[in-house]
């Protein structure tokens, strides 16, 4: 019936299952390795679909920053701290159970809608190459790029000037 | 001193030696042979040319010189020789080994002393592997209180991470284990794992020492990635593409990017030492402060595979500094078509890929001495100083040749139809 292709299996279990133990684990810094696993799962998702240029920008920004930011904070708090309240067998069958009908309502929805279709993945469009996008977002979405930057350095500088020290004492 | 056993009798030690390759020729006609063959007659194997590889053929080719080379070709142009041997892994160790030594009596020459002199008879040529003796045949020590699975995969990573980089550069042309469109990115993607590998190391080692310089490590290289993506930007820019190929594909059709960016070759440089933690930035290992910084619990083959790793890492970086700025393995060729006049036959070697492997290997090692040299000359700075010249300065300094490659670009001298182009 389907055509599955193994790589494709094989990069969904890793990013589920890290995905699970970074939400199950007892130790943060696990859980936190666990989730930098899973976004490196989710770069090996964007090569499948034939986007390494969003995948390497996923690796370099997720894994190692955002990653590294959590660790990072993992490694400074106490982390006895963080979790006091004991684990719940109710609540956490309720969440299974919760996370399987969500699952089952967007399987369902995407089983009755035109993804189902044979035909839909035959398009013999050339890929479009990541230059085709740059130039897109140069000429076309050019507004829509001014104002990302304008926000972006606007949230820069009140970082900056957030970040200011007053407390410094000149020397005389 | 050593001593030497009591009753040493040199016939007795001829014996004894004549006796193991008795042995082992029993062993290889007994076991070793038909294992040969057994492997031969069920592995499926490769039709060389014209014909298909049976066993016999095989043992044949490897007796005959002339009708081993086919053989061997086979060899040389599958992509796990790529990733294992020439542009990977045992090229870059390679290259590690030799700076390890080259930069002990480099070093040493600089500052008046001798360096490695007694291992092996001639300036201790075998220092290496007297040091790497002594590495392998070392206890190690995992600290009471680590994290076992971090402590024992963190520098096995380490080395993994160093290599994967070295997959990405290309050698000569079409000599590149993994040529991809956006292989620079690929590069800036695989050294953020260093900071992440460093930092959990040295949480991992469970000792306030290895802290504080895993959170100086991580600080450092955070600090300096900024600056390094950016003096790389703009030779994006110039050459158009992110493929590492194609970059030196357009130096070589106009001329090395350093003479148009040379604040961004400095910049790069500068970021690369402090990506390496080489020795004006070697705050994370500063040994007069910190012990050895997140080094300090390593010890035996774990301290090894960090050191083989950052050794790894310097020649990925000194070879992407030649392929962006000093026109990778562009230079003329050297080398005679044929190696030997009259023969008849396959060619032995490519005269242009052979001459473009010599020029990238002569590039890269200047590079990597280049690197070394302010190892003997510079004291550490100050972790606040060098967050400053990360943050502050060397971003700004990538900016403006960032700008001067825009306006080559834009003006018509360089990229495409420009003056400069050949």
């Amino acid at each position: 019936m389907f055509d599955v292709d193994p790589l494709f299996v094989g990069v969904s279990v890793l990013t589920v299952g890290s995905s699970i133990v970074a939400l199950e684990t007892k130790e943060l810094i696990y859980g936190a390795i666990a989730l930098a696993i899973g976004m490196m799962g989710i770069a090996g998702f964007f090569l499948l679909l034939d986007a390494p240029f969003v995948a390497m920008f996923q690796i370099a920004v997720y894994v190692g920053a955002v990653a590294v930011l959590i660790i990072f904070t993992v490694m400074l708090v106490r982390t006895q701290a963080l979790f006091t309240t004991k684990e719940d067998k109710g609540r956490k069958g309720a969440g299974i159970v919760l996370m399987l009908v969500i699952m089952a309502g967007f399987g369902a929805i995407l089983l009755v809608s035109g993804f189902n279709n044979p035909s839909y993945g035959n398009f013999n469009s050339p890929g479009i190459d990541f230059t085709a996008i740059g130039k897109e977002m140069l000429t076309y979405y050019s507004p829509a790029l001014v104002v990302l930057g304008l926000t972006l350095a606007g949230s820069v500088v009140a970082a900056l000037a957030l970040a200011r020290r007053e407390d410094i004492e000149q020397p005389q | 001193m050593s001593t030497y056993p009591e009753k040493f009798r040199f016939g007795e030690f001829v014996g004894s030696i004549v006796w193991l390759v008795f042995i082992i020729l029993i062993l290889v006609t007994l076991i070793g042979l038909p294992l040969i063959f057994v492997v031969l007659f069920y592995a499926p194997l490769p039709p060389v040319g014209d014909q298909v590889l049976t066993p016999y053929l095989f043992l044949s080719m490897t007796v005959d010189p002339t009708r081993t080379l086919p053989i061997i070709k086979y060899f040389i142009h599958t992509d796990l020789f790529r990733i294992a041997a020439f542009p990977g892994f045992s090229y870059a160790a390679l290259f590690a080994a030799v700076t390890i030594f080259v930069e002990r009596k480099f070093l040493a020459k600089m500052q008046l002393r001798v360096g490695p002199l007694y291992a092996g008879k001639i300036e201790g040529i075998f220092q290496l592997l007297a040091d790497g003796l002594k590495l392998v045949s070392k206890e190690i020590i995992v600290p009471s209180g680590a994290d076992k699975p971090i402590f024992w995969a963190a520098p096995i990573a380490f080395v993994a991470t160093a290599a994967a980089v070295t997959t990405l550069i290309p050698v000569a042309p079409g000599w590149v284990a993994a040529n991809i469109n956006v292989g620079l990115l690929a590069v800036f993607a695989i050294l953020g794992f260093f900071p992440l590998i460093a930092l959990l190391f040295s949480w991992a080692s469970n000792s306030k020492y290895p802290f504080i310089g895993g959170l100086r490590a991580l600080h450092q290289m955070i600090a300096f990635e900024i600056p390094f993506i950016l003096s790389a930007l703009s030779v994006v820019i110039l050459a158009g593409s992110l493929n590492l190929t194609e970059i030196v594909n357009s130096q070589i059709s106009s001329n090395w990017y350093i003479l148009f960016l040379p604040i961004s070759a400095f910049v790069f440089y500068i970021s690369s030492l402090a990506e390496l933690e080489r020795i004006p930035f070697d705050l994370p290992e500063a040994e007069s402060e910190i012990v050895a910084g997140w080094l300090t619990e390593t010890s035996g083959m774990i301290y090894g595979l960090i050191q083989l790793g950052s050794y790894i890492k310097t020649y990925a970086l000194a070879a992407l500094f030649v392929v962006l700025f000093l026109g990778g393995w562009a230079g003329p060729v050297i080398f005679p078509a044929e190696l030997t006049p009259g023969y008849t036959g396959v060619r032995i070697y490519n005269a242009i890929t052979a001459s473009a492997i010599f020029w990238f290997t002569i590039k890269t090692f200047g590079m990597i001495m280049l690197m070394l040299l302010p190892r003997g000359i510079n004291p550490r700075i100050r972790i606040d100083i060098l967050l400053h010249t990360g943050w502050y300065k060397l971003i700004v300094l990538a900016f403006i040749n960032m700008f001067v490659a825009l306006a080559l670009v834009y003006g018509g001298i360089l990229g495409p139809g420009g003056l400069l182009v050949r």
